[in-house]
């Protein structure tokens, strides 16, 4: 693994117990998130990106599970730890920022107790006195004054919310932040800051942060690099100049366009035809062919392998594909072997 | 509603809220249709809890408001509320000697001393029973004196003063409200003793009981017990089923489904029965009553922060506490339990006014307090008996309890109506 690299996904699947059988979120990923960029991860509701972006924490539980996959994150596969060892982790070395700021504060501690225990809970030699130091100099810098934060969660609004909590990743400086649909529920003007302090953040801390959105607008504002999930597979990879300017795959290309532009006259917004599949009962082959404009024959029946379209441009498409059909079909059957 | 509405020319267009129409209506509807309302909520809160504390202020010190103690025989027998103990009191002439019934004692052989009475009035009973008690005294020692006094009984209470003044009998045995009435006629007469000596000649403002015993300060002092038995009850099982419900909240699991399993079988009990059987199976004591009480509403607080547990876990901030690093004791101790704890006060609050209303039907039932207790069950159950002729001996108890259970009851309901305003519009 190169030095550049932050973290590593690996063939990751996560799964999900239900009555109908196993559900698979997360279906055999592999990303690379490299140190110091902002990569957005975008998709639709429902394909998996956030229990994808909560899996590099290994915070599941109840019915979710791991079933396979490697997750090199900073020279260690945390797969390999035990579960009892990931607390020290979270939060010391990996942040998350969720997507309800008002509801992912706990009510009855004030902002203080939380940026305090949050610190000693790693550090527990550093004296009440010194965290509460080190949580001041660090909300000031995020733009709260150090006086508010003795109030608690209901008295502060959804924007300062959010800031805490990227303060709380940042209080023992995580290395990464997963940010999970930060902004989705703030409104625009506070959204723009919120991005803005994003990017300050990164160059100031050296920040990793992986962005999780269904917001093209804010990936192209702010992401070095983009990576397009579709019904828990990835379907394509790039930096933001590729993804945008020549998408890959028909996914992409279909989701770009989707995009709501004012210039637009009346009609003319594209609406990707059909649903996205059941996850229970995902179609065969590429999943995205039963609405795919360019499917091939081949499309329902193998599955693309994601490989290098252009240089580090990646996606998982028939119409790149280096492989042909009988080397597929080998391969399948080797699979199933 | 209609008719409201044709009486009053300015009716506000519907959906107006409360201020208008709150100013409408005067105090005392206030008060009473105050749950309707938006803000009047605080008043059953304020008068409850002053009602709830003035209840613990008694129970701590009842010494202090309760002029008798509670097992002391203090006064007659079913004596009514607010009646005057009637003591019989010797009257004698102002120059007499002679200061107490002992006095009249003669030598055997000389003339039985002469004392007027009034008809049918029980004086000459006390009499007699003195008398005699002085008289069997007397005859052990050596000094031979006796005390046989003849009875002259009179029909009016002039005439048996006027027979003392006159000097026909030697003094006269009358009852104590009587002679206060009339001693300002007899200006030549004056009160020697109580015949009954240390007997409290006060008044008893709710009566006194079948063995004599002041129901007022039985009253008091009752308050001690039950809000020892409410309150330790409570606090008992608050202790067990909070930590019981969080864990198996939080845990889940084959854990979970047991203790539920356990906890809904004794909620499925009716409340009584299930603690008059622990009663019997322990025997009846204050501990055992404090015990079968709090094993009855364990399952209650169980139940509530297990549920409460169960979706608070489920919370963005307890995922986001997890994000950061908080360990799962962390999380139950700073996340959970904090967030569940408010529910908690409320029903513990409901909670001891049930207790109390469960002890009390425990001792009523003779299953809880030993009998010589002052608690209002026990007194319940006496009084039970004499519900025909001394009405006072247990509407009073049964007063208490109703007061002590409405306020703890109306404080609970009240602070859960302020904590938790999606109920208001029950």
């Amino acid at each position: 693994m190169s030095d550049d690299i932050l973290y590593s996904v690996h063939n990751l699947s996560v799964d999900y117990k239900t009555r109908g059988g196993a559900v698979r979120a997360v279906d055999n990923v592999s990303l690379d998130i490299r140190r110091g960029e902002i990569l957005g991860l975008v998709g639709e509701s429902g394909c998996g990106k956030s229990t994808f972006g909560k899996a590099l924490l290994r915070l599941h539980d109840g019915p979710a599970s791991i079933p396979e996959g490697e997750l090199w994150f900073d020279g260690r596969d945390l797969m390999k730890l035990s579960i009892n060892e990931m607390p020290a982790i979270r939060g010391a070395e990996l942040g998350m920022v969720f997507q309800d700021p008002m509801t992912s504060l706990n009510p009855v501690q004030s902002i203080m107790e939380h940026l305090t225990e949050t610190i000693q809970a790693h550090e527990p030699k550093v004296s009440n006195a010194a965290a509460r130091a080190r949580a001041e100099e660090l909300v000031e810098r995020l733009g709260i004054r150090h006086e508010r934060l003795k109030e608690y969660p209901h008295q502060m609004s959804g924007g300062m919310r959010q800031r805490v909590m990227i303060s709380l990743a940042l209080a023992l400086r995580a290395k990464l932040v997963i940010a999970d649909e930060p902004t989705t529920s703030l409104d625009v003007i506070v959204e723009a800051k919120f991005l803005d302090l994003l990017k300050e953040l990164r160059e100031e801390f050296g920040l990793t942060i992986l962005l999780i959105t269904h917001n093209i607008g804010v990936v192209a504002e702010i992401c070095d690099r983009v990576a397009v999930m579709y019904a828990a597979k990835m379907v394509e990879v790039g930096t933001a100049e590729e993804v945008f300017a020549q998408p890959k795959h028909p996914y992409t290309q279909g989701l770009l366009k989707s995009v709501p532009n004012i210039n637009m006259g009346e009609g003319e917004l594209y609406k990707m035809g059909g649903e996205p599949p059941s996850l229970l009962h995902p179609p065969t082959g590429c999943r995205f062919h039963p609405r795919c404009p360019a499917a091939m024959e081949i499309c329902s029946r193998i599955e693309p392998t994601f490989e290098s379209v252009a240089g580090d441009h990646m996606a998982a498409c028939w119409l790149y594909q280096k492989q042909t059909d009988s080397q597929a079909s080998t391969r399948k059957k080797a699979n199933l072997g | 509603m209609d008719n409201l509405k044709e009486q009053l020319p300015n009716t506000p267009p519907e959906g107006t809220t409360w201020e208008v129409e709150l100013k409408k209506v005067g105090f005392v509807r206030r008060l009473l249709m105050g749950r309707h309302w938006y803000g009047a909520d605080w008043w059953f809160v304020v008068i409850s809890s002053i009602a709830v504390l003035a209840f613990i202020i008694v129970a701590i010190a009842p010494g202090l408001f309760a002029p008798y103690s509670p097992d002391a025989l203090v006064g007659p027998r079913f004596l009514a509320p607010g009646a005057y103990a009637e003591l019989s009191v010797l009257v004698v002439p102002q120059d007499s000697k002679v200061n107490q019934l002992e006095d009249l004692a003669v030598p055997e052989g000389a003339d039985r001393p002469q004392i007027a009475v009034v008809q049918d009035v029980p004086t000459s009973g006390d009499l007699n029973t003195q008398a005699q008690a002085i008289d069997q005294e007397l005859k052990n020692q050596p000094a031979g004196l006796r005390l046989r006094p003849i009875i002259d009984r009179y029909a009016s209470l002039d005439e048996a003063l006027q027979a003392v003044v006159e000097g026909k009998d030697i003094a006269a045995v009358i009852q104590t409200t009587e002679y206060k009435n009339s001693h300002a006629q007899f200006p030549t007469l004056r009160e020697a003793a109580s015949l009954t000596g240390e007997k409290v000649a006060g008044g008893f403002i709710l009566g006194t009981n079948d063995i004599g015993q002041d129901i007022f300060s039985r009253m008091l002092w009752g308050t001690r017990i039950a809000l020892i038995i409410g309150f330790s009850s409570s606090l008992l099982s608050l202790f067990l089923g909070v930590p019981l419900g969080l864990l198996a909240g939080f845990m889940g699991g084959a854990f979970d489904r047991l203790l539920s399993l356990v906890m809904d079988s004794l909620y499925a009990f009716p409340g009584l029965i299930l603690a008059i059987a622990i009663t019997a199976v322990l025997g009846p004591s204050m501990l055992n009553i404090i015990i079968a009480i709090a094993v009855l509403y364990i399952p209650t607080y169980y139940r509530i922060v297990r549920g409460q547990t169960l979706t608070v876990k489920e919370e963005v901030y307890i995922e986001a506490a997890r994000s950061i690093g908080a360990r799962r004791w962390d999380i139950l101790w700073r996340y959970i339990f904090p967030n569940v704890i408010p529910s908690v006060a409320i029903i513990f609050s409901v909670n001891v006014a049930d207790a109390i209303l469960t002890g009390a039907g425990l001792s009523f039932l003779g299953l809880g307090l030993p009998p010589t207790m002052a608690d209002w069950g026990i007194d319940l159950a006496r009084g039970q008996r004499f519900i025909q002729s001394a009405w006072w001996m247990i509407t009073f108890p049964g007063l208490a309890i109703l007061l002590v259970v409405l306020s703890f009851t109306l404080m609970g309901e009240g602070l859960t109506e302020i904590f938790n305003p999606k109920l208001r519009d029950r």
